[in-house]
């Protein structure tokens, strides 16, 4: 027994070690060839060239057409993380959307850790990839491997957020965040007309997560609305609170933000009524009107970002007064539209703006945002049989 | 069986793990159709964890002394931070940035080593308060917003060595250059070893044949690997931060093995009152640990910041648990005093090549955590069955060396 | 002696370990209602025939077969053999310190109502069951506030809670003073009469002399013989012959000191205890030492015998008070181990495993291990050098191993003693502290040390030697020095000392 376990062990360790070497050979002769490869050649050609474009200038860029790829091509999608319902709908409509145009979709998600993010980037240029489509978890840490993915030839496409701190990037989709801001502060602004009465009205203020570029322009936007408005004295902060350092929510994370409203509501409306926040998005907004309830305040106006299900079934009932709606639909169709393009050989499409990154101006594919509330929610849900069914 | 024992030499319990890698590296090879082996993605694997790697190199210590830290994640990020907001606000050269990191580094070590060695603080929850503070610290300084780090650092993070010589070799000169000393050493070395082993009274001298062939096979291994990084596309050779952990590799493994202090560690870690009672500063040695484990944390951030083009509000975050986990992989134990620098590595490599491997597939996050944790689990739960039941590892079993246990 | 039936018999047991035969076709036969003692050298495999008999190695493991109470038993692990009625206490006591008594015995074996702890009733058993074993506690006390001699009686309660028929006691009394000691003998005894019968493994044979009523001398892994004896009637030194397997006229060698100057001279020195202030550990303690002198220690358990000596090695234990250490007639501030260490004093623990020893390091790496400074080369520790310093050591003190990279956990208790005199010796001290050098090992390895001891002073030092055993310090050193409380109540030139002399002064404080 025992002799015969070391025998079959020993088999199985010369035999992995000859393995080994084999493999080494074989494994390295592909790697060697690997550069060499005609596809790839072609690929950093075109890079080349995009590169000669950018610098001849944006009109140069647009009719830099390449040669396209094979159209079952891999396309490389990395998403963030999977924790909010935006995000899991967005992987599945690229698996699905991507593979129905009959490409290969190599969808990956990154736990919000950049350290994933860069290694999975990393594997899909190994895959072959020829676009990568990237919703960054901090814009600005991608540097290196969107540089090796431009050096490998690969097209780089931001999705929802802006990639900063690089030239390797060759456009961004995304709502544009200033204007969901000037959304969101314009939504709050009728809603507290419509249902608090006169004012001067009690507002707070929230921020997103710092470390999404995006937080910020949410911010500012709102805030280009509602500071007249705070300044007019229509609207009093009771906290006092209006820096977008003091109201940001670390991580967008829900239950920092219900912590922050609790100590708000302890601190500064024990013999007040609040009548409106600003909320950035629907996950810390469900977590306002939770800690709202819970300090026996009467639900104030809260806006939102997102149209999770949650809270539409919550705008439908009255509870949360609004959330705008960013279909991933769109912006997914979007982005698939832009690699078709790219896939035939006919370059980036036409854009509107550009927005410096901190290295060069990326043309940005903005889309328009749309405000949710009860009135027009099912107007505005009528092509999307699983939120119509909320609205019951 | 005899044959192939003599051509190892030495412990063969440490093979286990190389076996495993070996395995992983030719499985994950043949099942993404020969994308592992590939030069690009071995650069990928170490410029993409040497980080990791290199926080497993303090944390080995800190483990075999019987502490753990859970700092080290936020003190990189910490450090990290500080370089880039000083470079960029203050308008810091890029290498007076970096000391300032390592700097701080030294100072989060020696506040995290005060508390351990003079207050008698359990490192748990000393690095605990740490681990708070600096994640706190890091958001503060850098108003969660993101700092582009100096331009030089990429080469530290992401660079490769130089293109020089002739083009004939096929391959990046310098790497092969690093490769040929490799070899050089490890058969001057070799051949050192086995001609002291014939002058000291009571030493085994291995055959020379088995010498010889040692020196073969381990010199085309690292033919092979100097020519797999040194062939990829131009412009790539092997990376500077896989340069960065070889040479600390080669300094942890003689600060370990071969110095006063290194003795020490594994004298505290091994039993604390014993080794009190033999003349070593504990309290001493537990400050110097936790003060190099900062330190290297530093070296990490500045790393990983440099690869990364900014320093991030969330850079460090859970990266204390990779560290552990390599450390553990490789076979040190949870109560001290047993583990090595080079087993830490090879444990660090098993979770890299797992991860690269998995995402070579397409494998998801959600499914490689799953994977990765109960890979952790099989190995602490294989070396804690071979060492509680006495029983020689399976590979000493494969050799036959029966570990002989007295009864007492 | 009535020859009862017998309550077990072991036949032709043979256990292998990979390259080792740890017994080999051992018998073992106990009557009922008796106590049996097993001797031998340890690694003679005494703890191995009881780890085949409780079944820690399970059936199958081993070959031959153990009959108990007539029926042959087959354990598979510890829980059988105990359900069967056979209970091991081992050497070192395996009671958790932060819980009652009560959480103690009942441990693994709660009394449960629907799953909650019944507490009146296991209580109420304690109680009834500390009666038995005659100790008169309040069944919540914890057990780190216990002595060791109580805690040992705990040990017995928790056996005889499990229905106890075999009991075997591994080395009961080596943590034990002498009343403590014979307090326990006694209560064996009174199991004997209540139908409990014992197997004691000892190595102090004059406790087995004591109470046995058979013996059986192990040594090598095989039976050399087996006898039944009449208690207080029992030849120790044919004991001793069979152990050994040689006639050892004397048990301490033959030695003549030539002192020389007072090198090692401690004056007033006064420590306080670290964790209750104001509790003194020494109290104006002075004495001295020459070289080539050896100077015997002897005092009761908690004498302060240990924390004199550790509270001189670089003040390690306690807080220093007051007082001087003169070395070679000039006066020294050792504040650390380490400056003790350069100064020339070497300090060998009492307790090998938790202070001695490093168990993980290699034996190579122990022998060095306080005195690294020898084996460097420029930065780095050099492995010749220390290799070197092993394999000399080794041969010079006899160290029984197959290399010295083993590790020293795989050591006999002899050898490790060796050892850890091996990593002394190499500091070169001019004065070797000694506490309890022979403890836990065995009788043919204790020699050993003795003539070790004698050359240590013979090449000049000054040796310190502590210990519980007077029939040792009469027998080995020079002069001794009794203690008591912390005080140092008496000195006597060993010649002219006796076990009764002794006594009266490690137990009385000498009114002057």
């Amino acid at each position: 027994m025992m002799r015969k376990r070391k025998l079959f062990l020993s088999m199985l360790m010369a035999a992995s070690l000859s393995v080994f070497t084999l493999a080494g050979c074989g494994g390295s002769r592909e790697g060697s060839s690997s550069s060499t490869e005609s596809a790839t050649n072609t690929a950093e050609e075109t890079a080349d060239e995009t590169d000669a474009a950018e610098e001849e200038g944006d009109a140069a860029e647009e009719t830099a057409a390449g040669e396209g790829f094979e159209a079952d091509a891999t396309i490389g999608i990395s998403l963030p993380w999977l924790g909010t319902q935006n995000w899991k709908e967005a992987q599945d409509m690229f698996t699905e959307q991507l593979e129905a145009e009959g490409f290969t979709a190599l969808v990956q998600a990154a736990d919000q850790k950049v350290p994933q993010q860069q290694q999975q980037i990393e594997s899909m240029i190994q895959n072959g990839a020829k676009v990568i489509v990237v919703g960054p978890v901090d814009g600005t840490q991608l540097g290196s491997v969107l540089e090796e993915a431009k050096d490998a030839g690969v097209y780089v496409l931001g999705y929802d957020r802006l990639i900063e701190n690089t030239d390797a990037v060759d456009g961004v989709v995304q709502f544009g965040s200033v204007r969901t801001g000037e959304l969101q502060g314009q939504a709050l602004l009728d809603g507290l007309k419509a249902e608090k009465g006169d004012g001067p009205y009690n507002i707070e203020l929230f921020g997103g997560g710092p470390a999404d570029p995006n937080a910020p322009n949410f911010f500012t936007g709102a805030m280009s609305v509602l500071q007249p408005e705070i300044d007019a004295g229509n609207l009093v902060v009771v906290s006092g609170q209006t820096d977008f350092t003091q109201c940001a929510t670390e991580d967008w994370d829900n239950s920092k933000a219900q912590k922050r409203m609790d100590s708000l509501l302890a601190g500064n409306y024990s013999d007040k009524q609040i009548d409106g926040v600003l909320s950035p998005n629907d996950g810390i907004g469900r977590a306002i009107i939770t800690a709202c309830e819970d300090a026996g305040q009467d639900i104030p106006v809260v806006t939102g970002l997102d149209a999770e299900n949650e809270s539409v079934e919550w705008v439908w009932q009255g509870k949360q007064y609004c959330t705008v709606a960013k279909p991933t639909q769109d912006l997914v169709a979007k982005t698939v539209e832009i690699i078709k393009s790219l896939q035939a050989g006919e370059g980036m499409p036409a854009y509107e703006v550009k927005t410096n990154n901190g290295k060069i101006d990326v043309p940005i594919y903005e889309l328009d945002p749309v405000v949710v509330t009860k009135d027009n929610a099912q107007e505005v849900f009528a092509n999307d049989p699983d939120r119509l069914e909320l609205l019951k | 069986m005899k044959t192939i024992k003599q051509v190892l030499g030495g412990d063969l319990r440490q093979y286990t793990m190389v076996l495993a890698l070996a395995v992983l590296i030719i499985v994950f090879n043949v099942i993404s159709g020969g994308r592992m082996l590939t030069p690009s993605n071995f650069q990928n694997l170490l410029s993409g964890n040497a980080y990791v790697l290199i926080l497993a190199l303090g944390m080995l210590m800190v483990i075999v002394i019987g502490q753990i830290d859970l700092s080290v994640g936020s003190v990189a990020g910490f450090s990290g931070m500080v370089m880039a907001l000083a470079a960029r606000d203050y308008n810091l050269p890029w290498w007076l940035a970096v000391l300032l990191a390592l700097a701080i580094g030294a100072v989060v070590g020696a506040w995290n080593g005060f508390f351990v060695a003079k207050l008698g603080i359990p490192g748990f929850i000393t690095t605990l308060g740490s681990w708070m503070m600096f994640r706190g610290l890091v958001i503060w300084i850098s108003q969660s917003i993101s700092v582009p780090a100096p331009e030089e650092l990429r080469f530290f993070g992401a660079g490769y060595l130089p293109e020089w010589g002739p083009t004939f070799t096929g391959m990046n000169n310098s790497t092969l250059v690093l490769g040929l000393i490799g070899i050089v050493c490890f058969a001057y070395f070799q051949l050192k070893n086995h001609k002291r082993q014939g002058e000291i009274a009571g030493g085994v001298q291995d055959p020379m044949w088995a010498v010889v062939t040692r020196i073969v096979l381990v010199s085309a291994l690292i033919g092979y690997f100097t020519w797999l990084y040194g062939s990829g596309r131009a412009g790539t050779s092997f990376p500077i931060p896989g340069l960065i952990l070889l040479i600390l590799i080669i300094i942890y493994h003689t600060l370990t093995q071969r110095t006063t202090f290194g003795r020490h560690v594994y004298a505290v870690g091994g039993n604390k009152n014993a080794a009190a009672l033999s003349g070593v500063n504990v309290s001493r040695t537990y400050f110097l640990t936790f003060m190099n484990m900062s330190m290297l944390a530093a070296v990490a951030g500045i790393l990983f910041v440099g690869r990364a083009t900014a320093a991030g509000p969330a850079d460090g975050t859970s990266w204390e648990m990779d560290a552990i986990a390599s450390v553990f992989i490789g076979g040190a134990a949870v109560s001290g005093g047993v583990g090595t620098i080079i087993a830490t590595m090879v444990g660090g490599l098993v979770m890299a090549v797992l991860n690269n491997g998995l995402m070579l597939m397409g494998v998801g996050s959600d499914k490689t955590q799953v994977i990765k944790g109960l890979v952790l689990l099989a190995a602490v739960a294989f070396d804690v069955y071979n060492k509680s039941a006495g029983r020689p590892s399976i590979i000493g079993r494969l050799f036959g060396s029966g570990e002989e246990k007295k009864e007492g | 002696m009535a020859s009862n039936s017998l309550i077990l018999e072991m036949r032709g047991i043979t256990k292998e370990f990979p390259g080792v035969k740890a017994l080999d076709n051992v018998t073992l036969k106990v009557d009922n209602d008796s106590i049996h003692s097993i001797c031998g050298e340890n690694g003679a495999g005494k703890s191995t025939l009881m780890k085949v008999l409780s079944g820690v190695y399970p059936y199958g493991t081993y070959e031959g077969s153990i009959f108990f109470q007539g029926q042959e038993m087959r354990f598979k692990n510890i829980k059988e053999s105990e359900s069967a009625g056979i209970v091991i206490i081992h050497q070192e006591l395996t009671m958790i310190p932060e819980l009652s008594v009560t959480e103690n015995i009942f441990m693994g074996n709660e009394i449960t109502n629907n799953g909650l702890i019944n507490w009146h009733e296991e209580r109420r058993r304690t109680v009834d069951l500390l009666e038995k074993v005659g100790l008169n506690i309040d069944p919540d006390t914890l057990i780190k506030h216990m002595g060791v001699g109580q805690q040992q009686l705990v040990e017995i309660a928790k056996a005889l809670s499990k229905n106890v028929k075999l009991l075997i006691l591994d080395e009961p009394t080596s943590a034990l003073n002498e009343d403590d000691s014979a307090n326990l003998l006694e209560l064996m005894r009174g199991l004997k009469k209540d139908g409990i019968t014992c197997i004691m493994i000892s190595h102090k044979l004059n406790e087995i002399a004591a109470i046995s009523d058979a013996v059986t001398v192990i040594r090598d892994g095989q039976t050399v013989e087996s006898y039944e004896v009449v208690a207080g009637q029992v030849d120790e030194d044919k004991i001793i012959r069979s152990m050994v397997g040689r006639s050892i006229e004397n048990r301490y060698p033959e030695h003549e000191s030539h002192p020389g100057d007072i090198i090692f001279e401690v004056s007033n020195w006064c420590v306080e205890d670290a964790e209750v202030s104001g509790k003194m550990l020494c109290k104006n303690s002075s004495f001295n030492v020459r070289a080539g002198e050896i100077v015997g220690f002897a005092g009761l358990m908690g004498a302060g015998r240990t924390e004199l000596m550790r509270s001189l090695f670089g003040r390690n234990f306690g807080i220093y008070k007051s007082g001087t250490i003169k070395i070679h007639g000039k006066e020294v501030e050792l504040t650390s181990v380490e400056s003790a260490i350069e100064h020339g004093i070497a300090y060998v623990p009492e307790d090998r495993k938790t202070l001695g020893l490093n168990l993980l390091d290699s034996i190579r790496k122990t022998i060095v291990a306080a005195d690294l400074k020898k084996i460097l080369s420029g930065w780095l520790l050099n492995p010749d050098k220390e290799l070197a310093a092993a394999e000399e050591y080794r041969k010079a003190l006899r160290i029984k191993t197959a290399s010295v990279d083993v590790g020293v956990n795989t050591l006999s208790g002899g050898n490790q003693q060796k050892v850890v005199l091996s990593k002394w010796m190499f500091t070169e001290p001019d004065v070797l502290i000694l506490d309890e050098p022979t403890r836990g090992i065995d009788v043919g390895a204790k020699y050993e040390i003795y003539k070790l001891i004698h050359e240590l002073a013979d090449q000049g030092k000054a040796v310190i030697m502590v210990s519980s055993e007077l029939p040792e310090l009469l027998g080995v050193v020079d002069r001794i020095y009794t203690i008591f409380e912390g005080t140092i109540t008496g000195e006597l030139p060993a010649s002219e000392a006796d076990q009764e002399s002794l006594m009266k002064r490690m137990t009385v404080t000498s009114a002057a």
